[in-house]
């Protein structure tokens, strides 16, 4: 492939509490190419949002981005001067927020948001910016966006709020467009069309798609490659297709596992993830998914599993895998999911 | 014929025109009659200042127009004063002081207390810290204390009484302002704005300013008749606008010798002040009603 237009090395953000150290984001890097499309799934607390709010540097008090690199054009994000990094945000990196309800100025007229996104970076003149404005809300599939862009926030539909928020994101041609759960506030036939419309923006013109997202069908319909997290690391990345056919961490595995399919067997159980999410104050030794997975072994207490090669693109961070639990612990007729059920590795007896 | 009226019909616009903030708050105080009677008076007040600039029935400062402590006449309406000056003319010219003090001394406190609290609201950290102990020492102090000791060292001027009501004015503004900015800072669609990359500027006046605006505008109307009753008890007491220029307070002060004998002299300036003070209380309350999201009707 191309040389990847922005790559993350080893991101690391943390939260500083009053009970400790909080570490969201421990060790990420991925590489992110142009035009593509990256998932990130994990469910609530993986790091997933403050992995895509560290990459514009607007993590949220108290959080604070403590080390690794943010590369983007050669340039290191996180070495910018905020002036810098302003320029950046809009005009090289967009963000479109979960909720649109809320992500628009409710005293402003939607046209004028969008005109003000380009006044900031760019010395067009304000009819102008109006103008592409109101090409924007089409090219986004608003119907009568000369009116719609005369409409407060509160005048247009859910759905509609969420495009004129995608227009706004467009409105400088970023080259990276950072989605965190966009569908996530909107009704299921919303979400097909707004997720449809990322698709064929993304095609159009050519930006590339960080989706965040804790929804494994989303990522399945938009992106070509996927980012699993979870407490803070990745577990698993690969090509969507792969990892959907033959994911190889036991996370993912429970993962899709939990998904209820159409087209599933009859009375097939439909199966959840046993416990809870660590507790990122204290996350567990070793693997961190070892307290939840199924096929854990003596090794996974006690060492950190790194990611590796474990099928060609495909990555997972597993000292088993799931070719070896489907091979040595019948993973696929698998019915009772407790931890450590398949493998009979239990926390008890390893003390003895 | 069935088919001219589907075409009529279909002309019509889809969807009904929704009212924005704005229009709605124009509506509700339309609906308001004392907030609207109040509006009425205030031009009134407006226009009668306005023409004293150019016309008086009597020249305000002329000593002598008529007999001193002369009750109402058809020559005097109000009557005339201690040394025989024209009640009724010295009446308009106190209208300008009044409201040259209470909205001058407003648009200073906007443009102190607004910038203020928005920063220290927005940015926290030392500046807020330091403007907030500000504001919480003087609160232990009376305004009227401040002014007082201000205008003693300035001198008495009109300017020096604007300068002196909003040395202290601009605190509950800024706090207002403040306080807004502490609640909308946190809401999503600033958050969208700076990931725009946004400048601090813009996000302050183009998104944090225009939804305190209904807030900020309803204290402001609301400082403006404290301001000028501030003005008034400080003629009253002598440190107000320096003589001839008359005020409201100091000609109240200026009869209070002689209202056994012409109580008009105290009775039509304090009239005046009391209907002024109403018809801006009243306009604030319709318009917090009005701007008051939580009451859509």
């Amino acid at each position: 492939m191309a040389t990847p237009i922005l790559q993350v090395k080893d991101l690391q953000t943390q939260f500083t509490t009053h009970d400790g150290v909080v570490r969201a984001v421990d060790g990420v890097s991925f590489d992110l190419y142009p035009g593509e499309s990256l998932g990130i799934v994990g469910e609530s607390g993986s790091g997933k949002s403050v992995t895509a709010l560290s990459l514009l540097r607007l993590v949220p008090n108290p959080g604070r981005i403590v080390g690794g690199q943010v590369l983007f054009r050669n340039d290191d994000l996180l070495q910018l001067s905020d002036e810098e990094m302003r320029e950046i945000r809009g005009r090289d990196i967009a963000m479109i927020f979960q909720d649109p309800q809320s992500s628009l100025n409710p005293v402003l007229r939607t046209g004028f948001q969008i005109a003000e996104a380009m006044l900031a970076h760019q010395r067009s003149t304000r009819s102008q910016a109006l103008r592409r404005a109101v090409e924007l809300l089409r090219r986004v599939r608003i119907p009568a966006a000369e009116s719609r862009a005369k409409d407060y926030p509160h005048q247009l539909s859910g759905g509609m709020r969420q495009r004129a928020m995608i227009a706004m994101g467009l409105a400088n041609a970023p080259a990276i467009v950072v989605a965190d759960e966009p569908t996530t506030a909107l009704d299921v036939t919303v979400q097909a069309q707004i997720l449809e419309l990322l698709a064929d923006l993304n095609h159009e013109l050519g930006a590339a798609v960080v989706m965040i997202t804790h929804n494994m069908g989303v990522v399945a319909g938009l992106c070509t490659r996927v980012l699993v997290m979870y407490a803070g690391q990745i577990v698993e990345q690969g090509p969507v297709e792969q990892i959907f056919e033959d994911p190889q961490h036991p996370y993912t595995w429970s993962l899709l596992k939990s998904i209820p399919r159409v087209d599933a067997v009859r009375h097939e159980r439909l199966r959840s993830i046993e416990g809870i999410a660590p507790d990122l104050l204290r996350p567990p030794r070793g693997c961190r998914f070892h307290p939840r997975c199924p096929f854990r072994v003596e090794k996974c207490f006690s060492d950190d599993p790194h990611l590796i090669e474990v099928k060609p693109d495909q990555r997972a961070a597993c000292w088993v895998t799931m070719d070896r639990a489907r091979a040595e612990m019948g993973a696929d007729d698998l019915l009772d999911i407790r931890p450590g059920s398949a493998s009979g590795v239990q926390a008890g007896r390893l003390v003895e | 014929m069935a088919a001219t009226p589907a075409t009529v019909v279909a002309a019509e616009p889809i969807a009904p025109a929704q009212a924005s903030l704005w229009s709605d708050a124009w509506r509700k105080l339309r609906r308001n009659r004392l907030a609207l009677g109040g509006a009425v008076y205030l031009t009134l007040v407006v226009v009668v200042a306005l023409t004293a600039l150019v016309w008086t029935p009597y020249p305000m400062a002329e000593v002598g127009v008529g007999i001193p402590y002369s009750a109402p006449s058809l020559q005097h309406w109000l009557g005339l004063d201690t040394i025989g000056r024209d009640v009724l003319s010295r009446l308009m010219v106190g209208a300008q002081v009044s409201l040259l003090v209470g909205v001058g001394t407003q648009l200073v406190v906007l443009a102190i207390g607004v910038p203020i609290g928005l920063a220290a609201g927005y940015f926290r950290g030392v500046f807020d810290q330091v403007t907030t102990f500000v504001i919480n020492l003087f609160y232990g102090v009376p305004n009227l204390l401040v002014a007082l000791i201000l205008v003693f060292l300035l001198g008495p001027s009109l300017t020096n009484i604007i300068v002196a009501i909003a040395a202290t004015g601009w605190m509950d503004m800024a706090r207002l302002v403040r306080g807004q900015t502490l609640s909308l800072r946190e809401r999503d669609f600033i958050e969208a704005s700076r990931a725009a990359g946004a400048r601090p500027a813009k996000i302050l006046f183009g998104h944090v300013l225009p939804n305190a605006l209904g807030p900020i505008i309803v204290q402001a109307t609301f400082g403006v008749p404290a301001a000028i009753l501030f003005e008034a008890f400080m003629s009253f007491l002598g440190l107000g606008v320096p003589p001839p220029m008359p005020s409201w307070g100091s000609m109240a002060a200026d009869g209070i010798t002689a209202i056994r004998i012409a109580a008009n002299l105290v009775i039509a300036p304090a009239v005046a002040l009391s209907l002024t003070l109403m018809a801006f209380n009243f306009v604030g309350d319709g318009l917090r009603d009005a701007l008051d999201p939580r009451q859509r009707r």
